[in-house]
């Protein structure tokens, strides 16, 4: 029994092997995109939208509604980016239930892969909300002793988000595997429920930190400091 | 537990491909759709309000062009009631000016046919009257009423010699008019009673049918009659009085 999709090659393309994560990976992105492209191929302002369209609705305004309340304004760059990590790690987490299924994010590498991405992504938009200078001047921020915490503190971050999604739907995968040898016909079923549910929630916590930690880092300047070198 | 560097190159990677993939084909398309619906929506909300306000004007045109409508009807109204008034005036003075001028007419035609009546019953009465008076002379005392009447004017123009002489004057002639020719030996009784009083007068005698039964003496500038006149008179209020009584009696 392999604890993580990585060490499963599937084949070899181009010389390089492509392992269960990287092609489940493939699919949840095949399943968002064609279901995204139909549903959204021939949208029309003076059509009235159909079931489709309108739970894509639903799902993207809940999300932007969800960022607004953190971020303290829309952001369709933020949304971008939290919302793929939102809807990749649920579909991802919701096709356990699909026979023969792995979900890439029971690998570390997917979790380490998504974490350094948001790791990545908050300077990224601190950078372009707040300018270089103003983003590095956070980590020196109350004072110049801080830097080194607040280095450890990013890293952290990164670390824990990628340990926590991995933990969660790893743990989850193996105890179903474990339990389909010790009672193939009952606890699997609840187990695999189970899963869905922590899956979403995992999925949500994801999303959310990630736009927590993108927001700290793009938010403007408290009112006091602006005072403090105002004329 | 391990990590392989490969796959979070190649998860990294794929990723990124999702976020563009999504961005192309849900995020975009999805908050694109929309605006372009919510835009829609307050496009058509304005062109409600605008809808609404015309409305709402075009109501207050109808509104006052109702209000003025109904002023001018009543205007109208008042002044064809006004004119029918006035005409209803007119045709009731003239109608009763005209029953008035009928009323007029027929009280003049009444009144002339009562005179007419009245002096056709005079006439008839007074012929009567001389008729039944000649007859009575004539069947009780083999006479006529105009020789008594000419004999008795002779005694009486004795009583009336100074008189009569005083208001004659001198006359040169006398003239006595009788309605029917007086037999001749009353017209010699009558010129030597009056030659008599008045030496040398010549004395005529005429007839006139107009005349009422009787004499009438013009001598000079007097002039005496004994006619019949006063009889006739009271005969003529004694029908006047009965005719009175019958209209009343029928009224």
């Amino acid at each position: 029994m392999s604890l993580s999709p990585d060490e499963t090659i599937l084949f070899i393309l181009l010389g390089f092997p492509i392992n269960a994560t990287i092609f489940f990976t493939w699919v949840v992105i095949a399943v968002l995109t064609v279901a995204s492209f139909l549903i959204t191929r021939n949208l029309r302002a003076d059509v009235p939208p159909n079931r489709w369209r309108t739970a894509l609705e639903v799902i993207v305004q809940g999300i932007q509604a969800q960022i607004e309340e953190i971020a303290e304004g829309p952001s369709r760059h933020l949304l971008y980016f939290a919302g793929t990590l939102f809807l990749f790690v649920a579909v991802s987490n919701l096709l356990l239930v699909v026979p023969g299924f792995e979900p890439p994010t029971s690998s570390l590498s997917t979790t380490t892969a998504l974490a350094l991405s948001v790791l990545v992504a908050v300077p990224l938009f601190g950078i372009s909300s707040r300018g270089l200078g103003g983003y590095l001047k956070t980590y020196v921020e109350p004072s110049f002793i801080m830097l080194p915490f607040n280095i450890i503190s990013e890293f952290s971050r990164g670390v824990s988000l990628a340990i926590r999604l991995y933990g969660n739907i790893m743990s989850g995968a193996v105890i179903a595997a474990i339990l389909l040898t010790v009672a193939p016909f009952f606890f699997p079923v609840v187990m695999d429920l189970l899963g869905l549910l922590t899956g979403m929630i995992q999925a949500y916590i994801f999303a959310i930190l990630a736009t927590v930690y993108i927001s700290s880092a793009t938010a403007p300047k408290h009112p006091s400091t602006t005072q403090e070198h105002s004329p | 537990m391990s990590i392989d560097w490969l796959t979070v190159a190649a998860q990294i990677v794929n990723f990124l491909v999702l976020v563009w993939l999504l961005k192309r084909f849900l995020y975009r398309p999805i908050l694109d759709g929309i605006d372009a619906r919510e835009a829609e929506i307050a496009d058509r909300m304005q062109v409600a309000m605008r809808a609404k306000e015309e409305a709402r004007v075009a109501e207050a045109e109808y509104r006052a062009q109702l209000s003025t409508l109904q002023s001018e009807q009543a205007s109208a109204t008042e002044a064809v009631r006004r004119q029918a008034e006035q005409d209803k005036d007119a045709l009731l003075t003239e109608a009763h000016e005209r029953v008035e001028r009928e009323r007029t007419a027929w009280q003049a035609h009444l009144d002339d046919e009562r005179r007419n009546f009245t002096a056709k019953m005079q006439r008839a009465g007074g012929h009567a009257l001389l008729e039944l008076t000649r007859k009575a002379l004539a069947d009780l005392a083999d006479e006529t009423l105009e020789a008594r009447m000419a004999a008795h004017l002779a005694r009486q123009i004795g009583s009336f010699d100074s008189t009569l002489q005083h208001a004659a004057g001198h006359p040169d002639d006398a003239v006595v008019t009788s309605h029917a020719a007086l037999p001749d030996p009353i017209q010699e009784d009558l010129t030597a009673e009056l030659r008599h009083r008045f030496p040398d007068i010549e004395v005529h005698f005429d007839t006139d049918q107009s005349q009422p039964p009787g004499l009438i003496l013009r001598i000079g500038g007097a002039q005496l009659a004994w006619t019949v006149d006063t009889y006739i008179d009271d005969l003529n209020d004694l029908i006047a009085d009965q005719l009175v009584v019958g209209a009343e009696q029928r009224a």
